[in-house]
């Protein structure tokens, strides 16, 4: 039995990938188990899912704590040492990163294969959801599930057109990822830090959970108070007839940015 | 699948001809996959949306009660709202089937204290492991509460998240099949006496006895035992899979010192916990305890003369009492002549995570139980 950890954040995908892995490997006669973590349902709160995989039917319902891989979709999440918690001697790491696993500063006796899924989804879906754009990668670095059946389970699980896109996502990162290297580091060189930033409340820093960023141009903007008022975090202010956002509060969902009925909020990729 | 799916996927090859929920979580994907089910023409059938669990249960009450098979499901706080129409369709003896997506009432996480606080509606009650239990757990319940010799409404739970969401293999039987071993509900004529219809469907009747009603209708439940076992069986003859013998079902229990017992989606995580017991030598084995009411005192009976300990594994509890099962399994082994001490083991609750290593040790404990005898009345929180 192989056990897989996925780290996501709300939106990019993290239960839908770990339904795909586990619908592709009974495509290719392995019995599987998709377990999702729900905490709040807020989009961009850090979050994850369990997958079982093995030759009998998976009994046991406990949650996976000691993982063979595990998979990270989210680029800032792939910095935190955290995501290797638990992960078995000699386990692997998939991360959404644009560094190369031998630059990666996450430490310990595991190996590591890295992939800009975040670039991959932007250009293939045109949007920052990077669940499909790693389960290529999986299926390169791992072995299995095939290429044909994680195609399948796309397909049934996104009919038309989207599925079209997704896997061509899937073979993006089949071709893109990084061979599998041992870790640089031994001992950790990132301290530990708790990224299970979930739960409501404004009070929060939540600015790591953003792939964007709103900046608005108050030259342009009339004063129509519409992203102030849409905004679902309260991030943004009123002062001085303008709004004003508060960074640490937005987590960069880009509802201001669509709702701006004159366009002049802009939406920068975070540099990471 | 997962295990919402599993349940709307069994009422659709039911047949259910009228279908009404309120959306709480963790149910809420059944209502979502019945009502696209009934919009694309999949599923004949009316999906009745309403603004709460008191109306949906109604909805499906009335609709029974005028001769369609029905549906309803429900999860924790909204299952509790839903108390009281569900004495009424128990003692107008209708056969209407529920899911509870169980969630407990201190939190949103399972634990079964949803579905264990409707003991006394007069409701039959089982407890499901996975998600293909699911499935065809709902489809047994048709052919069993519809039975002439039962004609009562069953409940089956299962944990919230823990199957609700999670998702993994489940075999589909032919809708052929289902059809043939599941023909449609004949409406049977009302149980009631001729002379409160129609005025007063719910009303007292025979008020010589008021307490005759109350004789008959757990006389009932009790009864149902057999058919239980019997549709069970049928059903393992036409798809191939059944449950122990309906009521509780025995894993690796061949020469067991100690055994434990678990309901619901414990009883996976135990299974692997007795594998690993077994293979360090130790003998302990498993009973599932699948339904819950009506208690197969006897299947205990017989367990308890074999074994010098039996280890309860509540997902639930009485508070001041103690665990549900655990006090029924007492119970039932107090009238053997010779009793193995039974142990009491508090999980789960709150939905709080259960490893494969705690019930690992809560095996090795009621072997100890059994190897030194003598009673133990602790509850032990795990
Ligand atoms: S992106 Fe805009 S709408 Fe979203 S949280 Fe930030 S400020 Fe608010
Ligand atoms: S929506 Fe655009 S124009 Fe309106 S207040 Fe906000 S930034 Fe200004």
């Amino acid at each position: 039995m192989i056990g897989i950890r996925i780290h996501g954040r709300g939106g990019q995908g993290a239960v839908t990938a770990s339904r795909l892995l586990a619908d592709a490997s009974f495509r290719d006669g392995k019995f599987s188990q998709a377990i999702p973590m729900y905490g709040t349902e807020r989009r961009g709160a850090p979050l994850v899912a369990y997958v079982r995989i093995d030759d009998v039917r998976v009994r046991e319902r406990e949650l996976v704590h000691e993982p063979d891989v595990v998979i990270v979709l989210d680029p800032l999440l792939s910095k935190e040492q955290s995501v290797a918690s638990g992960l078995k001697k000699g386990g692997l790491l998939i991360l959404n990163s644009k560094l190369p696993p031998e630059k990666v500063e996450i430490a310990g006796d595991i190996k590591i294969a890295t992939v800009d899924a975040t670039k991959i989804a932007l250009e293939t879906l045109k949007r920052p959801i990077t669940n499909t754009a790693i389960l290529g990668a999986f299926s390169k670095s791992v072995g299995y599930p095939t290429m044909e059946s994680i195609e399948k389970s796309i397909r049934k699980q996104f009919p038309g057109r989207v599925g079209e896109m997704n896997i061509a996502a899937i073979h993006r990162s089949y071709e893109e990822v990084t061979p599998v290297v041992q870790a640089t580091h031994t001992e950790p060189v990132v301290e530990e830090s708790d990224i299970a930033v979930g739960g409501y409340g404004v009070l929060k820093d939540v600015s790591s959970w953003r792939v964007f960023t709103p900046i608005i141009d108050l030259d342009k903007c009339t004063g129509c108070r519409s992203c102030w008022l849409f905004c679902p975090e309260t991030a943004i202010q009123w002062k001085d007839d303008r709004p004003e956002i508060e960074y640490h509060k937005c987590k960069g969902c880009g509802i201001c940015v669509e709702e701006c009925p004159v366009k002049c909020i802009a939406f920068e990729r975070v540099v990471v | 699948m997962v295990g919402n799916k599993a349940t709307a996927t069994a009422v659709k090859l039911a047949r259910v001809q009228v279908a009404s929920a309120f959306p709480v979580t963790p149910q809420t994907t059944i209502t979502e996959y019945l009502s696209d089910m009934v919009a694309n023409g999949e599923l004949d059938a009316e999906f009745v949306n309403v603004e709460g669990e008191l109306s949906s249960h109604v909805v499906v009450q009335a609709a029974s009660r005028v001769g369609a098979r029905t549906f309803v499901c429900t999860s924790g706080p909204g299952q509790l709202y839903m108390h009281h129409p569900m004495h009424q369709t128990s003692d107008n003896r209708l056969p209407v089937v529920m899911a509870t997506v169980h969630r407990g009432n201190k939190g949103m996480m399972p634990d079964h204290t949803d579905l264990m606080s409707q003991l006394w509606t007069g409701w039959m009650q089982f407890y499901v492991e996975h998600n293909q239990e699911a499935l065809d757990t709902c489809l047994m319940s048709y052919k069993i509460a519809e039975d002439e010799r039962v004609r009562l409404p069953i409940a089956f739970g299962y944990d919230g998240y823990v199957l609700s969401y999670t998702a993994e293999p489940v075999e589909i039987p032919d809708q052929k099949d289902v059809d043939d071993w599941l023909p449609p509900y004949k409406a049977m004529p009302s149980i009631l006496p001729d002379e409160v219809l129609p005025e007063n469907l719910g009303g007292r009747w025979d008020r010589s006895d008021p307490q005759k009603r109350w004789q008959e209708h757990h006389e009932a439940i009790v009864n149902a035992k057999d058919v239980i076992v019997e549709v069970n069986e049928s059903y393992g003859k036409k798809f191939g899979r059944s449950y122990g013998n309906g009521l509780t079902e025995e894993y690796r229990t061949e020469g067991a010192e100690a055994v434990l017992v678990a309901m619901g989606s414990l009883t996976g995580t135990a299974r692997a916990a007795i594998d690993r017991l077994r293979d360090d030598g130790l003998n302990v084995g498993l009973v599932k305890l699948r339904c819950f009411l009506p208690f197969p005192k006897e299947d205990f009976q017989e367990i308890g003369k074999k074994v010098g300990a039996i280890g309860m594994i509540d997902r639930n509890v009485c508070l001041g009492h103690g665990g549900a099962a655990y006090t029924q399994i007492r119970n039932a082994i107090y009238d053997l002549e010779e009793r193995p001490s039974v142990l009491e083991f508090i999980a789960g609750m709150g939905g709080k995570e259960v490893r494969v290593d705690d019930i690992y040790k809560i095996g090795k404990k009621t072997l100890k139980a059994a190897k030194s005898g003598g009673v133990s009345t602790s509850t032990e929180w795990v």
